[in-house]
């Protein structure tokens, strides 16, 4: 069994299916891409991970199932989730958007901190400073190490790129590539930028109107037309 | 936990600044100062349960209406002493925040508030038409024992009790529970997605605020002397707290006393020139104003005029 397991997800807001029979594997140490046009679900698959929508079917994490056990527990579990970096606390300094983080990984709050700050230095520099005050990429970037304050061993990042300068994409790439190899976190990010996941990602799942349309390893997918297909239609 | 020796400096100098007031002020100031505090504890407590979590209460009044009617009725009717009356008062009022907690497991925004607008009103029609002989009806309650003699004394006592909550709350607040209660106020699914659970932390807001609202509403009835339904579960009662604490600086424990301060004070020298009700206007246009210019209230003014300060003292 793999490090994550999805299989036969559906996944509901309220009466309406958002998800239908998802199947998805990630393996220890890697880092997984799921892309696709706006509406396919990515967010909301990783919703379903952190146990934050209604779902049928089973989502292992490690050989444990993470189904009805609630997001405080799975969180704890190792799963850390970064989203959209609108979804920040405003009016709150970086430094306290980072201890939200810290809940549920209290003995490590410093070394966590600490890590964060080597991994983007700029939010040392705005430690103390609101987000609300701050650009994209910085946001981002405290979306990110707010989720790395779990401890995660299983890392979710919502559209890492989504609206940014491609300089600071690359940045976040290289980041998200050091704590893969440095530090063994697995990593899953939605995208709609194919080149940038491409380009991250070592296997990509295409996802369509809430089903898996295609999956590969980068290269096999590089000219699979489905690709293409998911995002013009044919 | 990020606490300077200046803040208790403040803190000292604030609280030895008031209890040595009484030499230099008259008692009716005194008396207007001891509706401030109460006013403080009241914001204080909204401020926890609302201004922190986003989850609007309208109905306030409903928790410190049980505080104030438990111990009123079990002093007056009972004849149980004080000592063990406020204490029940205060557990009845945290019943009485876990049934406003129940709709916050639901609902949110406007409906949740318009939700407790009911609480209100209904504790206000319950406490006419059942048992009258224990809660005075329409008319209420006088003839309450009082903790205090003089308005020196109760200054005295409506102030340690209005610095001590303050002060725990301060420091319960600048822990990370109080960050996180925060958060929850800009973006509840993000403090989930972050492994927390927002209903334990919800609970604990609600089971807080009414604790402190509890203890303020009981001791506010045994200085009155008196309990009249009329006044406390009314309207401009209930906005005076939601306004203290507004123009005061919301999420914070300080901006609600501000905020208390100053209305209390507007509106009382506001009564020698506008008697009756215009004078809501008046400090229904300032709290406009503010909330139009420097939304995070008075606290904030203060801060920046002393960031502004600092700049020219530095350059």
């Amino acid at each position: 069994m793999s490090f994550l397991q999805i299989e036969k997800l559906d996944a509901f807001y309220g009466k309406a299916l958002a998800l239908s029979g998802v199947e998805l594997s990630v393996e220890e140490g890697e880092i997984v891409a799921i892309v696709g046009p706006n509406g396919a679900g990515k967010s909301t698959l990783l919703d379903s991970i952190l146990g934050l929508t209604t779902t049928n079917g089973d989502i292992c994490l490690d050989g444990n199932s993470l189904i009805g056990t609630g997001s405080a527990a799975i969180v704890k579990c190792g799963v850390g989730y970064a989203p959209e970096r609108c979804n920040l606390f405003p009016y709150m300094t970086v430094r306290e958007n980072l201890l939200v983080g810290a809940f549920t990984s209290r003995e490590n709050i410093d070394s966590n901190l600490e890590l964060v700050f080597k991994l983007f230095p700029q939010l040392r520099e705005r430690e103390h400073q609101e987000t609300s005050t701050q650009s994209g990429g910085e946001r981002q970037m405290v979306s990110i190490g707010r989720a790395l304050m779990t401890s995660p061993r299983l890392l979710l990042v919502d559209e890492p790129t989504i609206g940014l300068a491609p300089k600071i994409c690359l940045e976040i790439a290289e980041v998200l590539r050091r704590l893969c190899k440095q530090f063994g976190t697995t990593i899953v990010i939605t995208e709609q930028n194919t080149n940038f996941a491409m380009t991250l990602a070592e296997r990509l799942y295409v996802l369509e109107t809430g089903e898996i349309k295609a999956s590969g390893t980068v290269d096999e997918m590089r000219n699979d037309a489905r690709l293409t297909e998911a995002y013009f239609g044919t | 936990m990020d606490l300077r020796w200046h803040h208790f400096a403040l803190w000292a100098a604030f609280i030895g600044g008031m209890l040595a007031l009484p030499q230099f002020v008259s008692s009716g100031t005194l008396r207007t100062i001891i509706f401030a505090n109460y006013l403080a504890i009241f914001a204080i407590s909204w401020d926890i349960l609302s201004g922190r979590t986003g989850y609007i209460s309208f109905g306030h009044p409903f928790l410190i209406g049980i505080g104030a009617y438990t111990t009123a009725i079990l002093t007056k009717r009972f004849d149980i002493a004080v000592e063990y009356a406020i204490p029940s008062a205060v557990l009845m009022t945290m019943v009485g925040g876990l049934i406003l907690f129940l709709p916050a497991l639901r609902i949110k925004g406007s409906y949740f508030a318009l939700v407790t607008l009911a609480f209100m009103e209904l504790i206000y029609q319950l406490v006419q038409v059942i048992r009258p002989d224990l809660t005075g009806g329409t008319r209420g309650m006088s003839g309450i024992p009082t903790l205090t003699l003089g308005a020196r004394d109760g200054f005295y006592l409506s102030f340690s009790l209005m610095a001590a909550i303050a002060l725990s709350m301060w420091l319960l607040m600048r822990t990370r529970l109080g960050t996180a209660l925060s958060a929850i106020g800009m973006n509840e699914e993000s403090v989930r997605g972050s492994g927390l659970s927002t209903t334990r932390l919800k609970l604990f807001a609600f089971l807080t605020g009414a604790f402190v609202a509890g203890l303020g509403g009981a001791f506010y009835v045994h200085y009155l002397g008196s309990i009249a339904p009329r006044a406390l579960f009314d309207i401009n009662f209930l906005f005076t707290i939601l306004v203290a604490a507004l123009i005061g600086g919301l999420s914070t424990v300080i901006g609600p006393m501000l905020g208390a301060f100053f209305l209390t004070f507007l509106l009382e020298y506001l009564r020698p020139y506008l008697p009756g009700a215009e004078r809501y206007f008046i400090y229904g246009g300032i709290a406009l104003l503010l909330y139009m210019y420097e939304p995070k209230g008075i606290l904030h003014l203060f801060s920046r005029g002393l960031d502004r300060w600092r700049e020219r003292v530095s350059s």
